[in-house]
């Protein structure tokens, strides 16, 4: 990918899943009217004071804990000056001296090994507004349209030492972020898009800040770019500074971006308004014991309990915790487990992102989801017809029963499967040919269009021979 | 009538207060015409409330304020009413949401008549740096009325009807005006009244207190305001009712000889005469030190300036304010708003608050002056622990003349706040007892320890 | 201290004049220096006091409240546009 080392380092903003933000009783949900879920707190208005939400502080520390960070035992909010018109106070409200947690870690994979990914430090802070841009590209606009349905939302900031040296590496610490976060209970990924700061250089160049990248998709093709800019000027032997850029999603290029305030300009005082928090020991040990199954048991778990292989449990937990637990659902009635795991883990998954859903808001239950399985472990249906039905059964919601109505029964009958295959060598002499001069290519062709002639009643292994041995008689 | 007398009598059914309202509104034009003390007069909004309280206690409602006319500083938000803070910036503003003892002050009956005059958001000790009228001193129209609760403390002198005020102290602007104006004036313990709608001049600093012509006014007052409130994190949770004791056996009380150094002569021979009252109620008084003295200016204006310019950032010219056309970046429009709005001191502040902070400067000044901090209470813990309070002039002069405060530089502003700025910076309650002069009133400050405001209002009782 | 007063007043959004400019230097240097006293004191083993008393854990509980309507959030403005706040250009 670069022809020099890639270093790495990552600032994600996880916004938490409480019912109320982080400072006022508004609700987080704001995907709804514009500046529908505010109050005089969250837009800052004169004489206001937050007031700090517990489920904040506890959901943050089950997040330091499952990323293995330590405490302090006693924490607190600062003030960090900068103004922005996203900003309800021209200050946010985070933490600076004394974060609430620091030096974890994270085991990513990288090329088939186990890597460490050291965290910095994780703290909570509060999100800031949401702009709109009256025009498309923020420089050319008159003006800027506010929503403050956002402002407030609870955010914990987690920082990593640069320790990657892959986008592979970062892609697996973000699908593992999502599910640890999602196990956890303390935050959708169907309601928020993490973001991050990408810090990323080449050996040889100064490291670079992208900030406010949007998703992982976005992080990728930034840390793409950078590694294709940075080596190419290098390769120019151009010098480059460090230096703050953003991302422009429609070009796809990173910008750079005017020299804002730095650690210098923040001027960080301690929240007068709020408290010093304790973290006890004892605390600590309650939630740890509250803690529920995280990604890595629970694989451990798939591996042992349900004889699956490491990298079909590894899919089914990252992928989304949901199909994990659905998964585990079904595991009740069904005995083949790790046909049930395969399936799921494929075919399942590949239906469910052709429709662009997510387990979670398809239609398909358990109960329909395991009638399925079950068929296809008795022989009732071949495993080919089971990933069309399973299709048809995301697309619609209806039972695999009714496509079987409609005459997706296996073909038994003898007559039937050599009307079709005889009717296909009859349709397609130039393969017929191609074959009995030696193309086996040609053999695979007319298996494939025998198959989808049968509307896939047929299994793949009889057609063959049955190909086979009709052509062999012929030739 | 004083304001306890007045309450029973309404209570009692013998007052027409929406009459009573509209004679007090009168008078509060006047009083203001002359010593311009009100930045709103809150006619419409003070005779609702009084229509509303006549029909409560038509229902046999018995209220612990009924009926009275009660000042608020303009640094307080009231619901519907506007709230500049004496500044231009929030020339009109009108606030959507009530502060909390502005909650506790309606439910209990009072009628708000108006917002007092103050120095821009607290910023200045004689009520100079107002935006929109400067308050006259209530004995002599020359003279400052004493900030930055400067209206508070015209009006609290000035009222011919029962009245009491409600004003904010940061670093002494409730003791200024009141030994200024000739009033008393309670500065609570830090966190005893709700800071829920207190328009911020310094977070851990700011305490919302009562000026009253008695005592036992204040004692009224005092327990209606206080009490816990969740919306402000550094509210305390105690429930304590404050009662005036007049038993001083064996009360022992210091001087701290440094505040005595560099006082008008006719501030120091006020204060001798307190002290001979004192000693008549068979209190001891004794000289004592306060070697830190010396420091306490310094410390408590680099804490307060640090946080203010925090606090002052959100008034930018977006979602309500002073503002201007949206043309250019947000720096252009931020800096055009916030120029015109705010006022020469509190720009100075602002300036000096954010170099305070600011990366390689905010050791020496902003931790320094936390620590420094420290060592002040510490210091005033260990003479509580000997002293049941401790007394001085609270202010080193009379009210000065317009004129001389013009002449005054910045640093020497600061200067004359040097005997309330101390118990300010340690958060502990202060009562400015009035004391005649042969001209303007000077103030006898007792400080206490946390939550002995019922020690200095006893005190305080010996006089008033 | 000319430069970085210059410098604070951009960053905290002030316009001063050269004159005022002028004017706050002497002014804010003669305080700073006042302020530089403190160093006077010893406070290497001291902690600093962010409350005069220290205050800990007071929280609030996850529970979702009604806040202001739309009427009330932007009555204090012009610069609206369906039920959006309008604010200046962000560079």
């Amino acid at each position: 990918m670069s022809e020099r080392k890639i270093i790495i380092g990552l600032e994600v903003h996880v916004q938490l899943n409480t019912k109320s933000k982080i400072f006022c009783s508004c609700s987080t949900d704001y995907n709804v009217e514009p500046n529908s879920h505010v109050c005089e707190i969250c837009l800052g208005m004169p004489g206001t004071k937050p007031s700090f939400n517990r489920e904040v502080f506890l959901k943050a520390i089950k997040a330091g804990i499952a990323l293995n960070c330590k405490f302090p035992s006693m924490t607190f909010f600062s003030r960090k000056s900068y103004f922005y018109p996203d900003m309800s106070k021209n200050f946010q409200i985070t933490q600076y001296e004394i974060p609430l947690s620091k030096d974890g870690f994270m085991i990513v994979n990288s090329n088939g090994k186990e890597k460490k990914i050291r965290i910095r430090r994780m703290h909570i802070e509060e999100d800031p507004a949401k702009l709109i841009h009256e025009s498309k590209d923020i420089s050319s606009s008159k003006y800027t349209l506010v929503d403050y349905n956002r402002a407030g939302i609870p955010l914990i900031e987690i920082v990593t030492e640069p320790d990657f040296n892959s986008l592979e590496e970062v892609k697996d610490f973000f699908g593992k972020l999502t599910s640890i976060l999602e196990h956890l209970g303390i935050y959708d990924s169907d309601k928020f898009v993490m973001k991050a700061d990408v810090n990323v250089n080449v050996e040889g160049a100064k490291r670079v800040e992208v900030k406010n990248v949007t998703g992982i998709k976005s992080i990728e093709r930034v840390i793409n770019f950078e590694v294709m800019r940075q080596n190419t000027m290098l390769n120019q032997g151009m010098i480059l500074e460090q230096e703050t850029r953003h991302f422009d999603e429609a070009g796809g290029t990173t910008k750079k971006l005017r020299t804002k305030e730095t650690e210098a300009g923040y001027g960080y005082i301690f929240e007068p308004n709020l408290v010093w928090y304790d973290i006890s020991s004892e605390l600590i040990n309650k939630i740890k014991k509250q803690m529920p199954e995280l990604p890595a048991e629970r694989i451990e778990k798939f591996i042992k309990k349900y004889k699956i292989e490491k990298e079909i449990a590894y899919s089914l937990v990252y992928v989304d915790k949901n199909l994990a637990d659905f998964f585990e659902e079904c595991t009740k009635s069904v005995k083949d487990t790790v046909f049930l795991a395969n399936f799921t883990s494929t075919d399942l998954l590949k239906s469910l992102n052709f429709e662009k859903t997510k387990i979670k808001n398809s239609k398909i239950n358990s109960k329909n989801y395991t009638e399925l399985i079950k068929m296809t472990e008795t022989g009732k249906i071949t495993p080919r017809l089971a990933k069309e039905i399973i299709k048809q059964m995301v697309k619609t919601g209806k039972p695999a029963k009714s496509f079987l109505s409609k005459g997706f029964k296996v073909i038994t009958s003898v007559k039937e499967s050599d009307k079709i295959i005889v009717k296909i060598i009859k349709s397609n002499k130039k393969a017929v040919e191609d074959y009995t001069h030696g193309n086996e290519k040609a053999l695979d062709f007319l298996v494939g269009i025998s198959l989808k002639e049968s509307n896939f009643k047929l299994k793949p292994d009889e057609i063959r021979e049955k190909l086979k041995e009709i052509l062999s008689k012929n030739s | 009538m004083n304001s306890i007398e007045f309450i029973k009598k309404v209570n009692e059914g013998a007052i027409d207060i929406v009459k009573h309202t509209e004679s007090v509104l009168e008078s509060c034009k006047n009083i203001d015409k002359n010593y311009d003390c009100f930045i709103t007069i809150a006619e419409k909004s003070a005779l609702e409330q009084a229509k509303e309280i006549k029909k409560r206690l038509s229902k046999k409602e018995k209220l612990p304020l009924a009926g009275l006319p009660v000042s608020i500083k303009d640094c307080i938000s009231t619901k519907g009413i506007r709230t500049t803070a004496g500044s231009k910036i929030l020339e009109n503003y009108i606030p959507p949401y009530d502060a909390e003892v502005i909650l506790k002050l309606k439910k209990a009956g009072a009628i708000i008549i108006g917002k007092t005059a103050q120095d821009e958001f607290g910023f200045g000790t004689f009520s100079t740096n107002c935006a929109f009228k400067i308050p006259k001193n209530p004995l002599d129209r020359d003279h400052s009325a004493g900030g930055s609760s400067g209206g508070a403390g015209v009006i609290t002198k000035k009222a011919d009807f029962p009245h009491i005020a409600i004003a904010e102290s940061t670093g002494g602007s409730i003791s200024a005006p009141s030994s200024f104006c000739g009033v008393f004036g309670l500065t609570p313990s830090y966190g005893l009244v709700s800071r829920y709608g207190l328009i911020s001049y310094a977070d851990s600093l700011d305490k919302i207190g009562v000026m009253a012509k008695s005592t036992k006014e204040i004692e009224l007052m005092l327990n209606q305001i206080s009490g816990f409130d969740k919306k402000d994190a550094t509210s305390l949770q105690i429930k304590k009712k404050f009662k005036i004791k007049k038993e001083f056996k064996g009360m022992k009380i210091g001087i701290p000889k440094e505040c005595l150094k560099n006082i008008d002569k006719s501030v120091e021979n006020s204060f001798y005469s307190a002290v001979e009252k004192l000693k008549k109620q068979d209190i001891k008084v004794e000289e004592t030190s306060f070697p830190l003295s010396k420091y306490v200016v310094s410390a408590y204006y680099v804490i307060a300036v640090s946080e203010a310019s925090t606090n002052l950032a959100h008034l930018c010219g977006m979602r309500y304010g002073l503002s201007d056309k949206l043309e250019g970046g947000f720096n252009e429009f931020f800096s055009k708003v916030r120029t015109q709005g705010f006022g020469e001191e509190a720009k100075r502040r602002i300036i000096l608050g954010t170099y305070a902070r600011m990366a390689g400067y905010r050791e020496q000044y902003y931790l320094k002056a936390m620590k420094v901090r420290t060592l002040i209470i510490n210091d005033y813990l260990k003479l509580f622990k000997k002293y049941s309070a401790l007394i001085s002039p609270t202010m080193p002069v009379l009210s000065p003349r317009f004129e001389e405060i013009e002449k005054l530089t910045p640093l020497q502003n600061y200067q004359m706040d040097i005997l309330t700025v101390g118990p300010n910076l340690a958060g502990i309650p202060m009562l400015n007892v009035p004391l005649e002069t042969k001209t303007l009133p000077a103030g006898l400050h007792i400080l206490g320890n946390y939550l002995d405001e019922d020690k200095l209002l006893s005190l305080g009782s010996v006089f008033g | 201290m000319k430069e970085d007063i210059k410098k604070i007043s951009e960053s905290s959004h002030l316009i001063l004049t050269e004159e005022q400019l002028d004017k706050f230097t002497n002014q804010i240097s003669s305080i700073l220096d006042s302020f530089k006293e403190l160093d006077e004191l010893d406070t290497k083993e001291i902690e600093p006091s962010f409350h005069p008393t220290i205050r800990k854990n007071i929280f609030r509980e996850d529970k979702v409240e009604k806040g202001l309507s739309i009427e009330e959030a932007f009555a204090n403005t012009e610069h609206k546009e369906n039920n959006f706040f309008k604010g200046p250009r962000a560079v």
